[in-house]
């Protein structure tokens, strides 16, 4: 059964469609890229995996389960969660208390036991900021993390939005351009991460990028949207010679 | 086997909290003779549970709800009229019973919290903040219009009791449980739907559950605050819980620095003498003196403003500059207002100190956004490790 | 009616005020539509309720009230006039000097309040613009109330008013028994010339407004300003003027508004005055879409109907609740107001 299932997912806006009859299937374990020119409906489908849009039609289908419309927060506790493209940390706080308030998710104490500050409110404050700290290991921030997110560089601050989004324990992660504005350096570390937590964390990975030379370097399987409609699915050499890509992404070197 | 081991240190500290309240109450109630000094302090206690209350919803969770008199005025009302219906029929005996009215005002308010709450959840900040705005005018004109509830002419307590113990107990309940709940990781959801809701949401954080909560949770605590204002007055009419006050309370948040529950003990302490200034502090102003020192501030005001976004020298030179900007203005101001005071009618009509009241809390609150918008604390805490690193830095500065 | 409905029957109902009652409603509602106007565009451009907006409606009223003493309508000056024998009268020039220099006043004042109090806290946080919004607000009410004269609470001399009579239509003569008991009411209408002048010139104030916003450059640029305030400043736009601009604009309607309250209305003027006109105005202008300029209209007309209604009912204590109320059910069935949108957040 595949872990994510869109089927003829369509979504629209007033008069503008901007995502027409999207259909394809993640496995567990997949590395899938979504990938197409600006405005093709990427992050709109990413939207509508998490709960931030229903569906106008179709189905999003997670694990045998239908989840369009749901709220994001309760998408998040069923296995879902995702980084944003315009990154949205939580500034004022520091980098391990933004991955902390993904490990809450998770949380099992009572809200009214943190008001009383119960002893196993305080154990289960102590394990969270340990596994927060494992996380932030993870994406090489640990020394970074009693330092306010906002202070952190770009490319660190991307880093800890991946962290942060791991800590909910999804089995499903959404990557919404993790490479964006990173110098090759930091895209190669980038690809190391990815590449643990599908191996190591064993977490299926949906990402979109615009990067194409990262994404052919990372993705197994890989979708290409253009103004809303699939034009190609498939593996990575497939989708580079297809022509109807080229043509999307005019001028792109690929 | 340790005290500590045996009890807890949580019981501990609720005993020593408990004694340390009596044991106050005993001493201000033998020093100080006066009824109306005795009402001051309990009136200090009051906002100190009122803004710190209010800190939960507007500092740590980030909903910009400025209609909290409104739950302080349910609290009251509630706590009065159930006194005066259910006290001679009820065995328990004052002060015991304080604490059911506390209860009973509580949950008056919470409910309230959970009626402005549920619906101001879409509403994004300045839509909120008209909104609970609103309804505490709306909760006061209603009021108001009670024949049964005394109207406009307000509405005897007749079980009078004043308690600065039980004052103290609720300021010191409210603080613990605010600063609980940031300690332990559930106050990190609070604090993401303050920073960003969206992300919040994505991490799987329940915004309705949680943005409840604190408008319950901080309702609750004005609304027991209220019980015990109402009792301690014997008198509420709905003329005590205007707009004002509202602001006033936020004053102190904004002072304190939204999210610091130091901030806001300090600011409460500190501010809540304002609407009792007349009485208290005598002083007189001429109308000269006082459009020069208005100048003054505002001049003040621009020169601090000036150090702190163009200067970029050492420490100790910015330091001398906001000094300057402090004094230079306020003495010239001071001087030119003695010389119109002088030569000019200006200097004919006198403001005494309780003209000036809310004049003085608006220039606070102004003063502290136009120079220091995160408030005297800001995002700070007074913590015990923050006390003993200070005694760290000496002892290392000997050593060396 | 009354058989139909025995809620309405209880509440004793004069339909044939009904007309007279939406003309009122309509006249009202033009003043609070001259304020909304004032709101929605700051809104509009900085995204700040400028809560200290009702103040310089105050300020405009007592500019009105001040100016006309110095043109001799003072009440000493008037005693005076009348115990040697004389008559006050005015013309209309007298109004429209009152009318543009409580605009020239308002429009000034607004801009300082911009330029000294939001302008520093162009960078900050919205709830921290809009705290330092309260605190002008506070300010400007208090101090007020320390250099304003209000005991007792001073009101334009009537005497500026130089028309007195009224134009009035009567649709269904009072029927009246013959022991003079009243069977029903008469189904009138009257409007006097003040407040035909009134109308008129909010209407030809808007008009002027709809050009200014429209066809200039000016309007332009603070239509831009609104859509999005980065672009335009890029665009090459000073924002700078433009926001003076908006804010002087708003100022000057609301000084208006406030003179021909004062003058035509006879309302007595207290350094509070502007508080509850400014909440009513700002709910005005939320329902109808606030950054929404013909909302603002709207909104204004729909408070002045909905608050003369509240009225007519027989809940007159109420009233000053009524535009709470409004605000909320409008917040919360369509937040972004009759005429507005509601603008979906990029995620």
């Amino acid at each position: 059964m595949a872990v994510l299932s869109m089927e003829q997912v369509t979504i629209k806006f007033g008069g503008l469609t901007a995502v027409n009859e999207v259909t394809f299937d993640i496995e567990k374990g997949d590395l899938y890229g979504l990938i197409g020119p600006n405005g093709a409906g990427k992050t709109t489908c990413f939207n509508m995996i998490t709960g931030v849009y229903t569906p106008t039609s179709g189905k999003v289908i997670y694990d045998g389960r239908d989840i369009s419309g749901m709220p994001p927060n309760k998408i998040a506790e069923v296995g879902i969660c995702r980084t944003f493209q315009n990154i949205r940390l939580f500034s004022a706080l520091s980098a391990l208390e933004n991955v902390m308030v993904g490990a809450y998710l998770r949380h099992e104490t009572s809200l009214l036991s943190g008001f009383l500050l119960s002893p196993r409110a305080i154990k289960e404050t102590a394990e969270m900021r340990k596994r927060a700290m494992e996380f932030l290991s993870v994406v090489d921030l640990a020394e970074e993390a009693h330092s306010r997110a906002a202070d952190l560089s770009y490319g660190k601050q991307r880093r800890l939005e991946i962290a942060r989004a791991m800590a909910t324990n999804p089995k499903l992660i959404l990557l919404d351009e993790p490479a964006a504005g990173m110098n090759p350096q930091e895209k190669d570390e980038l690809r190391e991460v990815v590449l643990r937590i599908r191996d190591e964390f064993e977490k299926t990975v949906l990402l979109i990028e615009h990067d194409m030379k990262f994404v052919m370097n990372l993705c197994e399987k890989i979708v290409v949207l253009d103004h809303g409609e699939e034009i190609a699915r498939g593996g990575p050499a497939e989708i580079r010679s297809n022509p109807k890509v080229i043509e999307a992404y005019l001028g792109e070197a690929v | 086997m340790s005290l500590s081991k045996i009890l807890g240190t949580r019981v501990i500290s609720i005993i020593v909290a408990v004694a340390a309240c009596v044991i106050l109450d005993m001493a201000l109630s033998s020093v100080i003779k006066d009824a109306y000094y005795i009402r001051l302090v309990m009136l200090a206690g009051i906002y100190v549970t009122l803004s710190v209350s209010l800190n939960l919803i507007n500092g740590i969770t980030g909903q910009f709800s400025i209609g909290h008199a409104g739950f302080y005025m349910v609290g009251a009302y509630a706590a009065g009229l159930s006194s005066n219906a259910f006290f001679d029929k009820q065995p328990l005996a004052m002060p015991a019973y304080l604490i059911v009215s506390i209860l009973i005002g509580a949950g008056a308010a919470a409910v309230a919290g959970l009626i402005v709450g549920l619906p101001s959840l879409r509403l994004k900040g300045d839509y909120l903040a008209v909104v609970t705005l609103g309804f505490g005018e709306i909760i006061r004109i209603v009021t108001l219009n009670q024949e049964a509830w005394g109207g406009s002419y307000g509405y005897n307590v007749t079980n009078k009791y004043q308690s600065i113990a039980l004052v103290f107990l609720l300021a010191i309940v409210c603080i613990a449980v605010c600063r609980n709940l940031l300690k332990s990781v559930h106050g990190l959801s609070f604090l993401a739907i303050r920073e960003d809701e969206v992300a919040a949401q994505a991490m799987g954080v329940n915004l309705t559950r949680t943005k409840v909560t604190a408008f319950v949770v901080g309702a609750a605590f004005a609304g027991a605050a209220g019980a015990l204002f109402a009792h301690d007055s014997g008198f509420i009419n709905p003329d005590l819980f205007k707009m004002e006050v509202s602001f006033l309370i936020l004053t102190m948040v904004v002072l304190g620095g939204t999210g610091s529950i130091t901030g806001s003990v300090f600011a409460a302490m500190t501010l809540f003498i304002i609407p009792e200034m007349g009485r208290i502090i005598k002083f007189e102003v001429s109308q000269g003196m006082l459009v020069a020192l208005l100048l003054a501030v505002g001049a003040m005001v621009w020169a601090i403003r000036r150090t702190t976004n163009h200067f970029h020298g050492a420490k100790p030179q910015k330091s001398l500059r906001y000094l300057l900007s402090v004094l230079v203005p306020i003495g010239v101001g001071f001087g030119v207002g003695k010389v119109i005071e002088t030569y000019t009618i200006l200097g004919d009509k006198i403001y005494k100190a309780n003209d000036l009241r809310f004049v003085i809390l608006a220039l606070v609150l102004l003063v502290v956004m136009l120079i220091r918008p995160s408030g005297l604390f800001g995002h700070h805490e007074f913590s015990w490790d923050w006390v003993k690193s200070l005694f760290n830095r000496r002892a290392v500065k000997v050593e060396a | 009616m009354e058989a139909v409905f025995p809620l309405v029957a209880g509440l004793n109902l004069d339909f044939n005020a009904l007309p007279q009652q939406l003309i009122n409603g309509i006249i009202v509602g033009s003043i609070y539509a001259l304020i909304a106007l004032g709101y929605t565009m700051v809104y509009g451009v900085l995204r700040l309720i400028n809560f200290a907006h009702g103040e310089v409606f105050m300020l405009g009223a007592y500019t009105a009230l001040l100016t006309s003493y110095t043109m001799g309508y003072s009440p000493e000056a008037v005693k005076k006039i009348f115990q040697d024998g004389g008559e006050v009268s005015s013309n209309p020039l007298n109004l429209v000097i009152l009318i543009l220099i409580s605009m020239a006043v308002c429009a000034v004042i607004g801009a300082l309040i911009e330029f000294f109090a939001y302008r520093p806290m162009r960078g900050e946080s919205r709830t921290a613009a809009l705290i330092t919004a309260i605190g002008v607000s506070l300010f400007l009410q208090y101090a007020g109330q320390l250099f304003l004269p209000a005991n007792p609470p001073p009101s334009i001399s009537d005497k500026v008013n130089p028309y007195s009579g009224s134009f009035s239509h009567v649709f269904k003569p009072a029927q009246i028994a013959e022991d003079g008991n009243v069977i029903s009411t008469a189904m009138e209408v009257s409007i006097t010339h003040g407040r035909l002048t009134m109308l008129v010139t909010v209407i030809v104030l808007m008009s002027l407004l709809t050009y200014l916003v429209m066809y200039t450059k000016a309007g332009r640029a603070m239509r831009a300003a609104s859509h999005d305030f980065d672009s335009a400043s890029l665009m090459g736009i000073n924002v700078n003027r433009v926001v003076t601009f908006t804010f002087m604009l708003g100022s000057a309607l609301a000084g208006a508004g406030a003179m021909m309250l004062a003058t035509f209305e006879g309302t007595a003027l207290q350094p509070f005055f502007g508080v509850l006109p400014g909440v009513k105005a700002f709910v005005a202008a939320v329902l109808g879409g606030i950054g929404n300029i013909p909302g603002a209209v709207l909104g204004g007309i729909v408070m002045g109907l909905a608050e003369t209604f509240v009225t007519w009912l027989g809940f007159s204590q109420y009233k000053d609740a009524v535009a709470f109320v409004i605000l909320i059910i409008v917040l919360l069935l369509k937040p972004g107001g009759l005429l507005g949108s509601s603008k979906v957040e990029k995620v």
